[in-house]
C-alpha cells in the first residue's frame, strides 16, 4: 500500500489548475462527441491519445479519463431525443428516454440520464480507489506461470463473451495475436514478419492498429450508409412547466434504490475483463423492471428506466480500471485505450504500477472523482447545446473525424507510415465486422499478445521441461482450471443459444 | 443459407491462409533457432494452425451470423480509395495542402451539397487541426 502522503500528494496533483482544466476539456469534449451518433467516447479517446504527447502524464490520463466519462454522459443524449443511441450502452436508455421524450419532456430524460450516470460512475469509482491497491498486493506475489493463468482466463472470457460465436471469437484471439507477433521475438532477439519494414522492428504500432480498427472502419461504414438523407433537427419544446424540463429531488431519491442496484450490477460486470457497459446496462434494466412494483410503466417513459440504465453502463467505467491497473488487462476498449496512453507515456500498467509510480495513480483516481463532479456541472449547464449536436451533419463530423485521425496517427508513430498502418487495419475491421469476427477481441488479443508470449517463455524456462512442476504453482494451476472450466462452459452456452434458435 | 454459405467461404479463407501462414510465410518472416524454450517459429505456427482448425470447424458447422450483404463495399471501398489517395498526396505536398481537398471530396461524395457546411469541413477543420497541432502544441503535421 502507498503511503498516506503519497496519497495525499496525488490528489493534490489532481487539483493542479492545468488538470483541472484539461479534465474540464476532456469531459466538454466527451459529451459533445458523445451526443453525436456514430463517434461514441471509444473513437473520441482513440483520436485525442496522440495530442495527450505533449502533456505531462497526469494531464494527458486524466483528459482521457474525461473525454470517456463525458462520452457516457453524452451517448444518452442521441437515445433519448432521436432514440438513435450514441453509443451502444446507451440503447437500453432509449427504451424508456425516447418515450419520455416523445411526451414532450426531453430535457427532464436528459437530466435524468445525467444524474443517475453520475450516480453510477462515482459509486464504482469508489470502489475502484478502495479495492484496486489490496488487489494489486495480491497480484504482485503472481509469477510469470501465475501471469500465464491469468492471460489464459482473460483469453478465455474475452473469447467466449464478446464474439457472436465462440469459433469466431477464437479467430479473432489468433489474428490479434498474430499482428502482435510482429516485430521482435522476446527471446531471441529475431525480427519477425516485418517484411523489410524496419518500423516494424518494435512491433505494429498500437495507436495505428486501435484507431484504424475502431474509429476509421467504423467512419468508413457510416460514410458507406449515406444517402444524402438530411437528419431532422431536434426542437425542444418552449415555456414548458419547470417540473417537466427538471428532476426534483424527490423523483431522485425515489430511483435511489434502482441507481445502486445498477451501479452494483456494473460494477461487478466492469471488473471481469470483456462483458462491458452494454451488457450491464441491459441487465441492470431488467432486474430494475423484475423488481419494480409497476413493471408495465417501463418502455413508456419511466424514470427508474432510464436510472437503471444509466447508473450501470456509467458504472463500468471505474470498474474497468481494476483489472487494468492491479493486473495490466484491459476490461474493455476503452482501457485498453487508457493502457497505449498509459505506455506512450512510458508507463507500465500492472501490479508495481502502485509502488513504482503511487503518486500518479492517486492522482488518477483524485481526476476521476472531479471529472465526475465536473460532468455533472458541464451537463447541467451544456444539456441544450449539446442536444443542437445532433442535429450537426454527419459528412462534415465524419471527414473531420478523418482528418483528426491521419494527424493523431502521425503525431504518435512519428510519420505517414502509421497512416499507412492505421488504414489496413482499417480495412481487416471492416472485413472482419462484416463477418462477425470481434474487432474489440482482436485488440484486446493484440495488447496482451506480447505479454503472453513473455509470460509463457519464463513459464516454461521455470518448468525446464518438466509439466509436473506445474504443482509447485497451486494458484496457477487454478487460474488454468478456471479458463478451462470457462471456455467449455461458454461453449455449451453457445451450443445451446445455436440449438434453440 | 447465405449467411452458412458466408460463413463457410470465411472458414475456407482462414484454411487458406493458417496454411499460407505456416508453409511459407512463418518460415520465410521468422528465423530458425536451435535453442530456447520458445522460438520464434513456436507460436506464430501454432496461430497458424488454430486459424486452420476454426477455419475447419466454420466449414464444418457454420454459425450464420455472417453478414457481408448488408455491407455497403463498394461506397466503402470508394471512400478507402479517397484516404489511400489522401495518403499518397500527402507524402508529396503535405497535411496543409491536402486536407481541404481531402475533406471536400469526402463531404461531397457523403452528399453534402450544402456550401457552408464545405466550407466549414473544407477549410475551417483543416485550419483548427494546423492551429491546435502547428501552432498550439508545435508538432509538427504529417
Amino acid at each position: 500500500m502507498p503511503e498516506l502522503s503519497v496519497i495525499l500528494a496525488g490528489f493534490g496533483d489532481a487539483l493542479a489548475p492545468i488538470n483541472l482544466l484539461f479534465i474540464l476539456f476532456g469531459v466538454a469534449l466527451g459529451q459533445f462527441v458523445g451526443a453525436v451518433p456514430g463517434i461514441g467516447p471509444v473513437m473520441a479517446t482513440a483520436i485525442a491519445i496522440p495530442f495527450t504527447f505533449g502533456m505531462d502524464p497526469l494531464t494527458g490520463i486524466a483528459f482521457l479519463v474525461g473525454v470517456n466519462k463525458g462520452g457516457l454522459v453524452g451517448g444518452a443524449i442521441p437515445a433519448v431525443l432521436l432514440n438513435t443511441p450514441g453509443t451502444p450502452d446507451a440503447a437500453a436508455t432509449a427504451l424508456d428516454g425516447y418515450p419520455l421524450a416523445k411526451q414532450g419532456k426531453p430535457l427532464k430524460a436528459t437530466k435524468m440520464a445525467l444524474f443517475s450516470s453520475i450516480t453510477g460512475d462515482t459509486f464504482s469509482d469508489i470502489v475502484l480507489i478502495t479495492v484496486s491497491a489490496p488487489m494489486a498486493i495480491l497480484a504482485l506475489r503472481m509469477g510469470p506461470v501465475e501471469v500465464l493463468g491469468l492471460m489464459l482466463l482473460a483469453f478465455a472470457v474475452i473469447a467466449g463473451l464478446m464474439g457472436q460465436s465462440l469459433v469466431k471469437g477464437v479467430v479473432a484471439i489468433a489474428l490479434g495475436l498474430m499482428a502482435a507477433m510482429v516485430g521482435t521475438d522476446p527471446e531471441h532477439g529475431s525480427p519477425r514478419l516485418i517484411f523489410g519494414n524496419y518500423e516494424l522492428y518494435d512491433g505494429l504500432p498500437l495507436a495505428s492498429v486501435a484507431i484504424g480498427m475502431l474509429a476509421i472502419s467504423e467512419l468508413l461504414k457510416r460514410l458507406s450508409e449515406t444517402r444524402g438523407t438530411v437528419r431532422p433537427a431536434i426542437t425542444l419544446p418552449r415555456n414548458q412547466p419547470r417540473a417537466d424540463r427538471s428532476v426534483s429531488w424527490a423523483e431522485y431519491w425515489g430511483c435511489r434504490f434502482t441507481m445502486l442496484r445498477g451501479a452494483v450490477i456494473g460494477t461487478i460486470l466492469g471488473a471481469l475483463p470483456g462483458i462491458g457497459s452494454t451488457a450491464a446496462a441491459f441487465m441492470s434494466y431488467a432486474s430494475a423492471r423484475q423488481a419494480s412494483k409497476e413493471p408495465e410503466s417501463f418502455g413508456k417513459g419511466s424514470l427508474h428506466g432510464i436510472a437503471a440504465s444509466e447508473s450501470a453502463n456509467s458504472s463500468v467505467m471505474g470498474a474497468n480500471m481494476i483489472p487494468m491497473l492491479t493486473l495490466g488487462i484491459p476490461g474493455s476498449v476503452s482501457a485498453a485505450l487508457i493502457i497505449s496512453a498509459f505506455m506512450i507515456h512510458g508507463i507500465q500498467p500492472g501490479p508495481f504500477l502502485f509502488s513504482q509510480q503511487g503518486q500518479l495513480v492517486y492522482g488518477l483516481f483524485g481526476a476521476m472523482i472531479i471529472a465526475n463532479l465536473i460532468n455533472l456541472w458541464v451537463g447541467q449547464l451544456g444539456l441544450r447545446f449539446w442536444v443542437r449536436v445532433v442535429s450537426a451533419p454527419e459528412p462534415f463530423i465524419f471527414a473531420s473525424a478523418l482528418l483528426m485521425c491521419f494527424v493523431g496517427v502521425a503525431l504518435a508513430s512519428g510519420g505517414l507510415f502509421g497512416i499507412g498502418v492505421m488504414l489496413v487495419f482499417a480495412l481487416l475491421a471492416y472485413v472482419m465486422s462484416a463477418f462477425g469476427i470481434s474487432v474489440v477481441v482482436f485488440i484486446i488479443a493484440f495488447f496482451l499478445g506480447p505479454r503472453l508470449e513473455i509470460s509463457l517463455s519464463q513459464t516454461l524456462a521455470l518448468l525446464n521441461g518438466q509439466p509436473q512442476k506445474l504443482l509447485d504453482y497451486p494458484f496457477a494451476l487454478v487460474l488454468m482450471a478456471l479458463a478451462l472450466v470457462t471456455a467449455v462452459a461458454l461453449a455449451r452456452r453457445r451450443d445451446t443459444e445455436s440449438e434453440t434458435r | 443459407m447465405q449467411a452458412k454459405t458466408s460463413d463457410r467461404l470465411l472458414g475456407l479463407f482462414l484454411i487458406l491462409l493458417g496454411v499460407l501462414f505456416f508453409v511459407s510465410i512463418i518460415p520465410w518472416q521468422a528465423q530458425a533457432a536451435d535453442y530456447g524454450w520458445l522460438k520464434p517459429r513456436t507460436l506464430p505456427r501454432i496461430l497458424a494452425v488454430v486459424l486452420g482448425l476454426c477455419g475447419l470447424a466454420l466449414l464444418i458447422r457454420p454459425p450464420g451470423d455472417a453478414r457481408p450483404g448488408r455491407f455497403y463495399w463498394a461506397r466503402a471501398m470508394l471512400f478507402a480509395g479517397v484516404l489511400v489517395l489522401g495518403l499518397a498526396a500527402m507524402s508529396w505536398l503535405g497535411f496543409v495542402l491536402v486536407a481541404p481537398p481531402m475533406a471536400l471530396l469526402l463531404m461531397w461524395l457523403a452528399h453534402e451539397r450544402r456550401p457552408l457546411w464545405l466550407l466549414l469541413g473544407a477549410a475551417g477543420m483543416p485550419a483548427a487541426i494546423w492551429f491546435t497541432v502547428a501552432v498550439l502544441l508545435d508538432r509538427p503535421l504529417p
